[in-house]
Formats: C-alpha cells, structure tokens, sequence
C-alpha cells in the first residue's frame, strides 16, 4: 500500500462550452496531510475538490484514490470510496426537511450505524460547534454561519480519511474559524488528511501548513506559511 | 422497527395518487380474480354433474307396447359398442329437476313426464351415432336420441374461454398497478434529485436509497391494499346475498364462498410485496445510469 490518499497525475477539466478551468494539476495528498488550496475566485477550486470526492470527471489526467484508478473502477465503489471522505461543501447541502441533528447523523446512518448512537455522536459534536441547543431545528431556520457548521459537523462525524473543506469559515467570525480550524487540526491529528479550499487569509496565517495554489490551470505548491494574496 | 426517512417521500406529489390507483387496482383486481375462481369451480361442477354424453327420450304412452317400450331400448343400448352404461332417469328425479325450475307449487302430475334415459359413454370405442338412431327407430318412432357432446364441448369451452379472460384481466390489472408504481417511482427519483444526490455524497450506497423506497412503498401499497381489499370483499358479499334474494340457482356449491376468504386477506400482502420489488427495480435501474 502507498501512503497517498490520493494521487493526481496531468488532471485537467473542461465544462461544455467554455474554456477549461485546469488542464495539468499535478499533486498527491498523503496520509495525515494537512493542506490549504487557494486561487482567485473561479480558478476551480471547487471543481478540483468535486473531482476527489467523485462528483466529477476528469476530462484528462488520471486520478488515483484509496489505491483505486477512478476512471477505471466498478460504479459500485464509489459509495465506498465516499464513505471515507467528508465534504463541507460551499453551499452546504444540508436535508431541509431533516432536523439538525438528523442532517449531522447521516453519514453514520448510510454506514448502518443503529439510530441511538447517530444521535448520541451527533449530539456532542453539534455542542462542540456551538449548536447544542439547536439539535431538534431544521435547517431553513438557521443562519449562514450556522449552517455552516452543521455541515462540518457532518464532514466530519464518521472521522473519515480524507476531510474536503471548500470554504469551511466563509460565514462565520474570527473566533468560530479559529475554532473550526483548531477541529480541523485535532482531526488530522488521529490521522485524518485535510485539504481546505479557502480565501481567507488568516486562516493560513495562522497555522503551519502547506498551500497548494491553483494558477493559470496548474498547481503550485508553495512553502510552509507562505501566503498569495 | 425504527426506520428513519432521508427522502421525505410522503410529502410529494406521487404520495398523493399512488394509494388510490393502487386501492382501485387491487379492488377491481381481487374481484376479478375471485370471479376467475369461481369460473373455475362452476366450470368444474358442471363437468362433473351435468355431463351425459347422449340421452333417449320418449313418450310416456298408455299401451300395452308402450311398457315393453324402456327395456326394449336399455336392451339395444347396452349392446352397442361404445356405450358404456344406460340407465332410466327415475321420475322422482324428473320431477325435482322440474320444481327446481318451476318451483314448488307446480302439480308435476300435470305434465306426461317423458322418459329419459341417460347414457354414459366408454372412451375406447366409438358410438355408431347413425346406426343407433336407425335401430331406435326400428323400435318406435317415437323414440328420439339426442347427441350432447357438440354443445357440451361448446359450453366447455365458453367457460375455458371466460376462465382466460377473466385471469388475463386480473393480470392486467395487477400489471397496472405495479407500471404506476414505476412511473410515480421515476418521477419521485426526478422530484428528489438533489436529495438523492446529497445521500450518495455522504457515502449512501444505491440499495440503501433503494431500501428507503421500498420501505415507503410497502407501506404505501399495503394500507392501499387493505383499503381496496375491504371493499371488493364488501362488494362480493353484497353480491352473493342479492344473489341469494334473487333466488337464482347457483351453479356453484355453497363452499366455494368459505373458500375465497383467502384471496381477500392475501391480496394485500401479495400488492405490497410485488409493489415493493417493482420499485426497488426501478429505483436501481435509474440509480445505475
Ligand atoms: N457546472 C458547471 N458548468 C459549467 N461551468 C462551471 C460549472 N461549475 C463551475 N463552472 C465554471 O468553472 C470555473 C471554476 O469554478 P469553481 O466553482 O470550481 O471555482 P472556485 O475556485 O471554487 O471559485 P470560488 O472561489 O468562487 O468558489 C468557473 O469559471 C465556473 O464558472
Ligand atoms: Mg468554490
């Protein structure tokens, strides 16, 4: 077994009608990694990011996940490859008509984890991120910041492998993304590799970590607490 | 068991329709299917009691020739090849079938019963139809034999025919109800889309989706079911006592009704499962593409 997650080689995307937004990124992620993925707004990020949780086909390249070739692996592997990786998606995607606590639950459940237990792990961490008193509200009552953290919660419950984060503190003040990114850091701590896709500059200030930057359709790899602006 | 719903599948717009296609289906499904059985047992009964192949008949005459007249006849009968047996139909006998058709009141007396007489066939041998009439009327004139098989087939078949239908209608049915629930099944998939896609971003595989529509659509079908169920057997017992009032002659044993009971309680179970796996095949089928 290698010891990369994940392992891009010459990845590159086009949308349908417009011109592609990367053509040669080049990186892995290895076990226990812990990096930042920067570029100016619309460079792919996002995309680059829906290509590793297998939301989206590479037009070139290859990508190599869990040891398993992407492009070439039986569709019934997906769910599996999945349940390893927790995504914090730009936009959330939380389940409107479940209750906080039941959206937080859900990748436990699809695991066949029993319901009592669901409830109990998504009770603590929804305390954790500051939403202890909001188990029982559905999503459409709360505010953006909130939400957000509803879909960490949820990222990162079943402790997976590989954690996504596109904008994880785009909504939420100083002190709550300190927070988030101290979660985010004790994660990777028990061995979960972590890439976060952000713009936020402190963030990377703050901490010690790589950046890989998305420029001109390939990635950059920048040195230790470097930061592009 | 605590099952959780990811898809909020009874709050759209198929949850609305499905359960009473589904309950007319299998009403009008279950009442086909018991007038199918009771075809089949009717049809059955007929073939076992009113079957005589061929019959004599002739007129009771007050001569002293007339008395040798029956005897005469059996004895010819019973040395032609091919019949097995032939016995005099007892008037007792006659005169029931009369009343049953006349009713009660009827003095049979009245009428000069002819005399009948019934004739089983052997099946190895063939009758000489041709040469059995000649010889009958070499005895008397007025003895006539008449041939029943020719309609008898025909009234066989018209039951076999109506058997077909009547089960072939019933599969129909059932096939109705089981496209509406793919249809509505596809287009609940189109309606929850984004949630569909959320679950398997999560990590949920396509038979734990599937299963969540399952789930929803057993229940579904089975209250459905039971509603549609309740009423057909409501509409069969409401039949068979007008029947009853009307005094017609069923030709069908008393039985029968004790019999069907069954259908009524297992056409339920039978919809909620087939509805179930219907759904699940389509749910994969489109998951898969
Ligand atoms: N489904 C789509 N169809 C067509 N074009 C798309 C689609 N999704 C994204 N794009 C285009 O691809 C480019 C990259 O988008 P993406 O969302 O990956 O950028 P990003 O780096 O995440 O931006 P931001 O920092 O604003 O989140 C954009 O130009 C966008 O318009
Ligand atoms: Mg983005």
């Amino acid at each position: 077994m290698s010891d990369f997650i994940a392992q891009l080689i010459g990845l590159g995307h086009q949308y349908k009608g417009v011109p592609e937004i990367f053509k040669d990124v080049t990186f892995g992620i290895e076990k226990g990694s812990f990096h930042f993925l920067t570029g100016p707004s619309g460079s792919g990020k996002s995309s680059l990011l829906k290509m590793l949780y297998l939301g989206l086909k590479p037009t070139w390249g290859s990508l190599q996940l869990f040891g398993e070739d992407t492009l070439k692996m039986q569709s019934r592997l997906v769910p599996l490859l999945r349940q390893k990786i927790g995504v914090i998606f730009q936009e959330f995607k939380l389940l409107e008509h479940l209750k906080v606590v039941d959206n937080v639950a859900l990748p436990l459940r699809v695991r066949g984890v029993d319901a009592k237990q669901c409830r109990k792990q998504a009770q603590e961490l929804l305390e954790w991120v500051g939403l202890g008193e909001s188990l029982d509200v559905y999503p459409p009552s709360l505010s953006g910041g909130q939400k957000q953290r509803v879909a960490i919660a949820r990222a990162v419950i079943a402790q997976p492998e590989l954690l996504l984060a596109d904008e994880p503190t785009g909504n939420v003040d100083d002190n709550m993304a300190m927070k988030l990114l101290y979660l985010f850091e004790e994660l990777n701590k028990r061995g979960t590799a972590v890439i976060i896709a952000t713009h936020n500059p402190r963030l990377i200030e703050r901490s010690a970590h790589p950046h890989l930057t998305l420029t001109e359709g390939t990635i950059l790899q920048l040195p230790k607490c470097t930061v592009l602006s | 068991m605590s099952h959780h719903h990811d898809l909020p599948l009874n709050k759209d717009i198929t949850a609305r329709f499905v359960p009473k296609i589904v309950a007319l289906m299998v009403y009008l499904g279950t009442l086909c299917f018991v007038f199918t059985l009771f075809m089949i047992h009717s049809s059955a009964l007929w073939e076992n009691q009113l079957t005589t192949p061929l019959s004599v008949e002739m007129p009771t005459l007050k001569t002293t020739e007339a008395n040798s007249l029956p005897s005469r006849v059996l004895d010819l009968l019973n040395q032609t090849p091919g019949i097995q047996h032939a016995a005099v139909v007892p008037q007792k006998e006659m005169a029931s079938l009369f009343h049953s058709l006349l009713g009660e009141d009827i003095d049979v007396d009245l009428f000069s019963l002819p005399i009948i007489i019934d004739v089983s066939l052997n099946n190895q041998e063939k009758v000489n139809f041709q040469r059995l009439e000649a010889g009958l009327k070499n005895i008397s004139p007025h003895v006539h034999v008449t041939d029943h098989r020719g309609w008898q087939i025909q009234v066989s078949n018209l039951f076999h025919t109506s058997i077909f239908i009547a089960f072939f209608i019933t599969i129909l049915i059932l096939f109705g109800a089981l496209a509406t629930a793919t249809f509505a099944t596809k287009t609940s998939l189109l309606i929850h889309g984004q949630v569909i896609e959320i679950l398997s971003l999560v990590g949920a595989t396509n038979s734990y989706i599937a299963k969540q529509f399952q789930v929803h659509a057993f229940k579904q079908a089975l209250i459905a079911s039971i509603i549609g169920s309740s009423f057909a057997f409501l509409t069969f017992f409401g039949l068979v006592i007008l029947l009853e009032k009307a005094e017609l002659p069923f030709v069908v044993h008393s039985s029968f009704f004790s019999q069907t009971l069954w259908v009524f309680g297992l056409a339920p179970v039978f919809m909620a499962f087939a509805m179930m796996l219907s759904v699940r095949i389509a749910v994969m089928k489109v998951l898969r593409s």
